[in-house]
């Protein structure tokens, strides 16, 4: 049997993968990626929890089929808003855009 | 139709305020006819309810007063009604607002027509009377005391009917400043009593005062304290200013409100809580020096005024005081048959200089004389208003006049007696030379006197009515009178505080008061008769004196310097703090002092997505450590 922990571990690697990938990266695709990354992180936590703690009740497994819905539906927009930026200014480097300010 | 059915008498003006307010201007005449109507079923309705009570009276027993209405809002032990109760008091003041109203409101049709504003003046009319009549109807103190305020208003509004004028508008902003200072007295008495007991309900609050539940020097203060209500309503000294002002309104309402209603609700509201000033010794020696001083400063000024409507008001202030000394004596009858006989001679008065300045435009008695040629009809029914308020035998005046003096005579020292002995004299006299100096005489002004006619029927037939009821309603203090009216017998055994007072006529009192208002006559006649050549000569003698009295002893110029110099400051200053530290400095400033700083700091943002990342994950990872030690 695998322990709880070790889900939990895994859990903490891939979210702190993608916390460096979202610093690190400088495209934005990329960032995106590192962004699935963490929430992915975050259901292995749901879905870990719901089975070791309360197996007879489905609210963990629920929730990560949420985050699954959200994250689908938020790649589907920050994509859209990515391949507007690059339209406009031919890049999708991050670093590039810093008309974010006054 | 019974007495549990009070309440319909106040909600059917009522109802009919609320239509001519939103839909007076669509309705024919400006449903003027909706107004007399309403306050002419009360009328008749009053007489249903008196029926049953005289009913309940007959069949003897101990009457207790009946009570109707509904609640109206309860929270936890807090309870609210609605409640009316008709007992004889309520009665007397249901006969007076009710009939007086339905008076002034016909004698309005006539006199206000053409008025840029005859739709809103009746609706104001019906909201008044709707007023006055839960006012006496009420049965706890909040009720009350919302009629109380609801009566303030429609004066304050009919006061400044004419606000285009500058006087009138702020003869409406001063009465209602003045009797605020005493409504304020009434409503934390209020609720000083119902801190006490827990309830507003006035039957459970006279019975726990009565026992003796309520601490001696708490139901001192709150005595005192609706005694300050009722001294601002009825204009008593020394809030007495706001009354001969008032006369700015049209002179209807001053029959109807500043004469026979609105300002005897003072006089109701003492008699009302009886039981609580006859518990706290004390109290009713300063109800009774109230009036005397109130008495006393009217006279004296009715004597020198000339605005016709003024001296009337100066009388109509010192019946008022008359009233408070009878009160003070405990005189619950004394006070109410003053009530009900003075509301039919005062309303005669002030309708009948009504119809003077309806004819003539002038209010000025030194532009009058030889009226009486001109307006035969008015100078009738004024004189015998006059001689009523004079207390000439056997007009309505006498009676009451004469019920006082005996219960003064019996009820306080030597020295009260004398000083209303006094005030007899005195009102004979600035009575005797109101109708000398407007009816009599040579016109002093032609152009006034050619103008002057008779009113219209509309007018002429109140005058005549209220003319008869100044010769008959007094009679009501005879047994025979008012078993032929179906109560149980004279004025005494219908209304009384403890037990009935039977008429009496005391030999000695009643012949001073004869010959006293005998005396004031003539001596009217002899100073102002003809051009008035005496009086003037007195009043050359005593310049002093007579600028005193023209100048109102100076109160209103003293008020005026507290005003201007103590209570505009005061005002100054706390307005300055509100504005300037308040606002400008705790609201304003925190709000400037944010966007400032916003301001500043926002050039210091360099606009990278990954910067921002950055320090939000450096700020998590902080907070989070800072939680962990802190959570250990």
């Amino acid at each position: 049997m695998i322990r709880l922990e070790s889900f939990l571990v895994l859990s903490a690697i891939l979210f702190s993968l993608g916390v460096y990938g979202v610093l690190a990266r400088r495209h934005a695709v990329l960032i995106l990626m590192s962004v699935e990354l963490m929430l992915n992180a975050a259901s292995i936590n749901m879905v870990a929890f719901a089975a070791y703690t309360s197996p007879e009740r489905f609210t963990g497994i629920i929730f990560a089929i949420f985050i699954i819905t959200v994250a689908a539906a938020e790649v589907g927009l920050a994509l859209a808003i990515v391949l507007r930026i690059f339209r406009n200014r031919t890049t999708a480097n991050v670093d590039e855009v810093h008309q974010l300010k006054w | 139709m019974g007495m549990e059915q009070a309440w319909l008498i106040p909600a059917i003006p009522a109802a009919a305020a609320g239509i001519l307010i939103l839909f007076g201007k669509y309705l024919p005449r400006k449903g003027d006819w909706l107004s007399v109507l309403a306050i002419g079923t009360s009328f008749v309705l009053f007489f249903f309810v008196l029926h049953d009570l005289t009913d309940a009276l007959a069949r003897g027993g101990e009457f207790t007063a009946v009570h109707s209405g509904r609640e109206w809002v309860r929270i936890g032990s807090f309870n609210l009604r609605i409640g009316f109760q008709v007992d004889q008091l309520a009665a007397v003041m249901l006969a007076v607002v009710s009939f007086i109203s339905l008076m002034v409101q016909v004698y309005s049709l006539g006199y206000m027509k053409g008025d840029k504003r005859y739709g809103w003046y009746f609706a104001v009319q019906s909201l008044f009377a709707a007023a006055m009549l839960t006012l006496v109807l009420a049965d706890n103190f909040l009720l009350l005391y919302f009629a109380w305020e609801g009566v303030g208003l429609c004066s304050f509004l009919l006061i400044g009917h004419y606000h285009e004028r500058r006087s009138a508008a702020e003869a409406a902003k001063k009465a209602f400043i003045t009797t605020r200072l005493g409504d304020v007295g009434l409503l934390i008495g209020a609720i000083l009593l119902y801190r006490s007991v827990g309830t507003f309900d006035m039957s459970t609050i006279f019975d726990a005062a009565r026992s003796g539940q309520i601490d001696h020097a708490y139901l001192t203060a709150a005595v005192l304290l609706i005694l300050l209500g009722a001294m601002g309503k009825s204009a008593q000294f020394p809030f007495h200013v706001w009354l001969p002002d008032a006369m700015e309104g049209p002179t209807p309402v001053s029959a109807l409100i500043h004469a026979a209603t609105m300002v005897v609700a003072g006089v109701y509201l003492v008699a009302r809580t009886m039981p609580h000033f006859q518990v706290v010794d004390g109290t009713l020696v300063a109800v009774t020096a109230v009036g005397l001083i109130t008495t006393f400063m009217s006279a004296a000024m009715g004597l020198v005024m000339t605005d016709i409507k003024r001296v009337v008001a100066y009388s109509t202030l010192n019946s008022l005081g008359l009233m408070f000394i009878a009160l003070g004596a405990g005189s619950v009858t004394v006070a109410l048959l003053y009530v009900f006989t003075h509301a039919f001679f005062k309303a005669l008065l002030f309708l009948a200089s009504g119809s003077v300045y309806h004819a003539t435009d002038e209010l000025e008695v030194t532009q009058m004389g030889g009226l009486a040629k001109k307006m035969p009809v008015t100078a009738a029914v004024f004189t015998l208003g006059a001689m009523s308020m004079a207390g000439l035998v056997p007009l309505a005046g006498f009676w009451n006049k004469d019920e006082l003096l005996l219960s003064t005579f019996e009820n306080h020292n030597i020295f009260v007696y004398l000083a209303v002995l006094v005030s007899v004299l005195i009102t004979a006299l600035y009575m005797t030379r109101l109708v000398l100096l407007v009816f009599t005489g040579k016109p002093r002004n032609e152009h006034v006197y050619e103008h002057a006619h008779e009113p219209g029927p509309a007018m002429k037939l109140p005058l005549l009515l209220l003319g008869v009821l100044t010769v008959f309603a007094g009679f009501v203090v005879f047994d025979g009178v008012g078993r032929l009216m179906g109560l149980p017998g004279g004025f005494g055994e219908f209304v009384f505080t403890h037990e009935p007072e039977v008429f009496r006529i005391n030999a000695g009192v009643t012949a001073s008061s004869i010959l006293l208002v005998l005396v004031g006559i003539a001596g009217g006649f002899y100073f102002w008769g003809g051009a008035a050549e005496r009086a003037k000569a007195v009043g050359e003698k005593m310049p002093q004196v007579y600028s005193l009295l023209r100048n109102k002893f100076y109160m209103d110029d003293a008020y005026q310097w507290v005003i201007d110099r103590v209570v505009l400051v005061v005002a100054g200053v706390v307005s300055w703090y509100d504005r300037v530290i308040v606002n400008d400095t705790g609201v304003n400033g925190t709000a400037d002092a944010t966007r400032f700083s916003g301001f500043l700091l926002k050039f210091h943002e360099t606009g990278l997505m990954p910067n921002y990342a950055l320090l939000m994950t450096v700020g998590v990872v902080v907070l989070a450590v800072i939680a962990f030690i802190v959570g250990t």
